[in-house]
């Protein structure tokens, strides 16, 4: 049997990669991918603890986290493309009517 | 070494490998095909957990449907020249490489010291139970009966809300 | 036999029904009459009503879990807690559909109305369940639900570019909150082996040490309060959001889904951590986490940086936003106490601040209609231009400066009362020092509105129902201020929750 170690270190790695993504890319939908790598770690606990401790929440909550993924992509997909027909860009320093 | 070892530092190993691989790439197709990768490692690590139903939905909802429309947005707006921060700000890199190294010795820190309260470790049956399609399905359509409906509603208005965004007929 | 308990408890969610309900009435009208829209404002509001009456019927009921079955806990309660506030969200949704109304900005998506007053339900709904969980996955789902429905109506005027970059800013942000707190979710959840806030306070009541893991967890997922009611430093969202949305939403968002989120948090930090109460009436928390001092680092942070933030800006819509800024901050000082003196302030100064930021924001949706904009200087002579609207736009002012006679000193003096009874100085001369602070901003805008003088001659006219929707408003602000024994009573009344 794996150690629970194992797995919490694996999520943590991959939530240490989202983070990191979400600070360094400034391309909008490459930052909403780090965004989903991160909800991914999460979820990876979520199924190691649910197994670990034989409670089925964990698994559950998974299904809401994919609700919210799925909704997430594409909202925020559509609302680039509608601020792709007012301006061509997608680099997120560039949206810059407004200040930061 | 068992084979559940191996297949799991061989998952693992894909996966962490895959996620970085996926935010250091300048082209966002190569970066979405990599998150794909990932989201099939990590399938295989729900494998190895014995939560077989989430593994399959893992592949079908995430690898199929959510990265499909991530790539389709990718392919429709052609946003080919990002201006990558890695070059342009070096700063920038060393901050956000710091910030990811003190987040991740913490966790690694706390996963090491970790005493859950109550943990009273179960056994491979009882895994395989909790993972089944039965049994997930019993405690969403019960238990979870009000969540269930709010994610419902969330998926409406989700809909609704990148319609009105997307659609092409301005006013 | 679960089948049954579902039937059993169906009148116990019968507002959050009717919302559900209205929220698909809305979408089938809309797609059954496309060329008549002009009802559909009324069509929520009828709705809005129908629910604000279950839930008073609600009143009488003893509070409890909604769903319980067996040895598993409901994910929702009823208590009165969730029904001050869910009162208070309806009564601001009636508003800001009435402002919806009159605004010249929504006129330009008009065949887009369908989608906006669905959306505006969706957060209703979501902002129900939000104040009402006592389950973390009620209170995730809940949580993105409010935010999904904001983004998009953040982003609403496709048109504008402010419009569009204020959404992808928001969801950018929201998605980032969320992940960081859904992350420490599961740490709590792998820690405690449990979702339900009763259960994780059974195991939490019994640590007499800060507990590192925990402590991390709960940070993390404090990331995602602290951006629901925009607390430095996860506030980056707030101008930029508040400045491009249309001027209805930035209300909205600025009052109902910040009144959520507060509930949420209050609702989380009492029942995860109570442990008892001590003989001065504070509230003892777990030692697992230093609720207390956290708030305060917060609270100071968010109040400074709102009020001086605010003293630099132009546009009267991000003035708005910083000092709304500040007043969570003021809130948070409030809640620091943990006591239920404390919380009483909190229920009393979002009435006011409630009542007194519709009414301002509103007063710059009408100048906008009229003006068509929202820069400071272009307010310059208002007042003698349009004498209602600078009467009352002054008297909102100074009940957000928190001056008497109106209702926002006796929200500032009930947050004073708190924190000197704690005592708790040093926080009371810092809330104090930046009221000052706020005090030169908002007289700013009451100094272009009546000492500088107006750029061009023109008398402006406001139909009657814009006129009544203003007194309503600005009225009650004064009234409050003198006559507040009601407020009280009632405040004092909302403060149970559930488990105690």
């Amino acid at each position: 049997m794996i150690p629970v170690e194992y797995y919490l270190v694996l999520s943590a790695f991959m939530f240490t990669t989202g983070v990191i993504g979400v600070l360094i890319r400034r391309n909008a939908i490459v930052l909403f991918m780090s965004i989903e790598l991160m909800l991914n770690s999460a979820n990876l606990t979520f199924v190691t603890f649910a197994s670990f401790l034989g409670d089925s929440a964990g698994q559950v909550f998974i299904f809401f986290v994919m609700t919210v993924a799925a909704a997430e992509a594409a909202v925020g997909l559509a609302i680039m493309i509608a601020l792709f027909r007012n301006k061509q860009t997608l680099n997120a320093d560039e949206v810059n009517v407004l200040k930061w | 070494m068992t084979l559940e070892i191996i297949l799991f530092i061989l998952f693992a190993l894909i996966g962490a490998a895959s996620g970085v691989l996926m935010i250091t790439r300048k082209n966002p197709v190569m970066s979405a095909l990599f998150l794909i990768l990932n989201f099939a490692a990590l399938a295989g690590v729900y494998l190895l957990l014995n939560a077989q139903f989430i593994a399959v939905v893992q592949i079908i909802v995430y690898a199929g449907a959510i990265m499909v429309l991530f790539l389709f947005v990718i392919m429709l707006l052609r946003p080919d020249a990002e201006i990558s921060i890695l070059r342009t700000n070096p700063l920038l890199k060393y901050v956000a490489i710091g910030v990811g190294v003190l987040v991740f010795a913490q966790l690694i820190y706390l996963i090491f010291f970790f005493k859950p309260l109550n943990i009273t470790p179960s056994d491979v049956a009882e895994r395989i139970q909790i993972g089944t399609v039965e049994n997930i399905g019993t405690e969403i359509y019960t238990k979870y009966i009000i969540p269930v409906q709010v994610a419902g509603f969330l998926l409406l208005s989700a809909t609704i809300g990148a319609l009105v965004l997307a659609k092409k007929k301005f006013e | 036999m679960v089948i049954n308990t579902i039937f059993n408890s169906f009148h116990l969610i019968g507002p959050e029904i009717a919302v559900a309900l209205l929220l698909l009435a809305v979408v089938i009208f809309d797609l059954a009459f496309p060329k008549n829209k002009k009802f559909l404002p009324w069509l929520t509001i009828t709705g809005i009503i129908v629910a604000g009456f279950l839930t008073v019927k609600q009143y009488s009921l003893e509070s409890g879990f909604v769903f319980e079955s067996g040895n598993t806990q409901g994910l929702i309660v009823i208590d009165n807690f969730a029904f001050f506030f869910k009162l208070l969200i309806l009564g601001v949704s009636l508003l800001i559909i009435l402002f919806s109304v009159s605004s010249e900005e929504l006129k330009n998506c008009y065949d887009r109305a369908g989608e906006y007053y669905t959306l505006i339900t969706g957060m209703i709904l979501g902002m129900f369940f939000m104040v009402s969980t006592v389950d973390l996955i009620t209170l995730y789902i809940s949580i993105e639900l409010v935010s999904f429905s904001s983004y998009v109506l953040a982003g609403f005027i496709k048109k504008s570019k402010r419009s569009s970059e204020a959404g992808l800013k928001y969801i950018i942000y929201g998605a980032v909150a969320s992940g960081i707190m859904l992350f420490g979710i599961s740490l709590v959840f792998g820690y405690t082996g449990t979702t339900n806030f009763y259960q994780i306070n059974h195991i939490v009541v019994h640590s007499l040490s800060p507990d590192f893991l925990l402590s991390l967890a709960f940070i993390l997922i404090f990331v995602g309060f602290g951006y629901k009611i925009s607390a430095v430093p996860f506030h980056f969202w707030t101008p930029d959001v508040y400045e491009g949305a249309p001027t209805t939403i930035t209300a909205y968002l600025s009052v109902a889904s910040k009144a959520a989120g507060f509930a949420l948090l209050i609702r989380f930090v009492k029942i995860i951590f109570f442990t008892g109460i001590d003989e001065n009436g504070y509230w003892i928390l777990s030692k697992a986490f230093n609720w207390s001092y956290l708030l305060i680092i917060i609270s100071v942070l968010t109040m400074t940086v709102g009020n001086f933030a605010a003293l630099w800006q132009n546009n009267v819509k991000r003035m708005l936003a910083y000092s709304s800024i500040a007043h969570a901050g003021y809130m948070l000082a409030a809640l620091t106490m943990l006591s239920e003196q404390g919380l009483l302030a909190i229920v009393v100064y979002f009435v006011v601040y409630g009542l007194t930021n519709l009414g301002a924001f509103y007063i710059v949706l009408l100048i906008h209609n009229k003006t068509g904009s929202e820069e400071i200087d272009d307010y310059d002579g208002l007042g003698y231009q349009m004498p209602l609207m600078g009467v009352a736009m002054t008297i909102l002012l100074v009940s957000l400066t928190g001056l008497p006679p109106t209702a926002g000193f006796i929200g500032k003096l009930y947050v004073f009362i708190s924190i000197l009874d704690a005592p708790h100085y040093t926080l009371a001369v810092i809330v104090a020092l930046n009221s000052v602070v706020s005090l030169y901003y908002y007289v700013r805008i009451i100094k272009h509105l009546y000492l500088n003088n107006p750029k061009v001659e023109r008398e402006f006219t406001f139909p009657v129902t814009q006129t009544i929707l203003v007194l309503v408003l600005t009225i009650p602000v004064i009234i409050l201020g003198l006559y507040f024994g009601p407020l009280l009573e009632m405040g004092k009344v909302s403060l149970r929750m559930f488990g105690f």
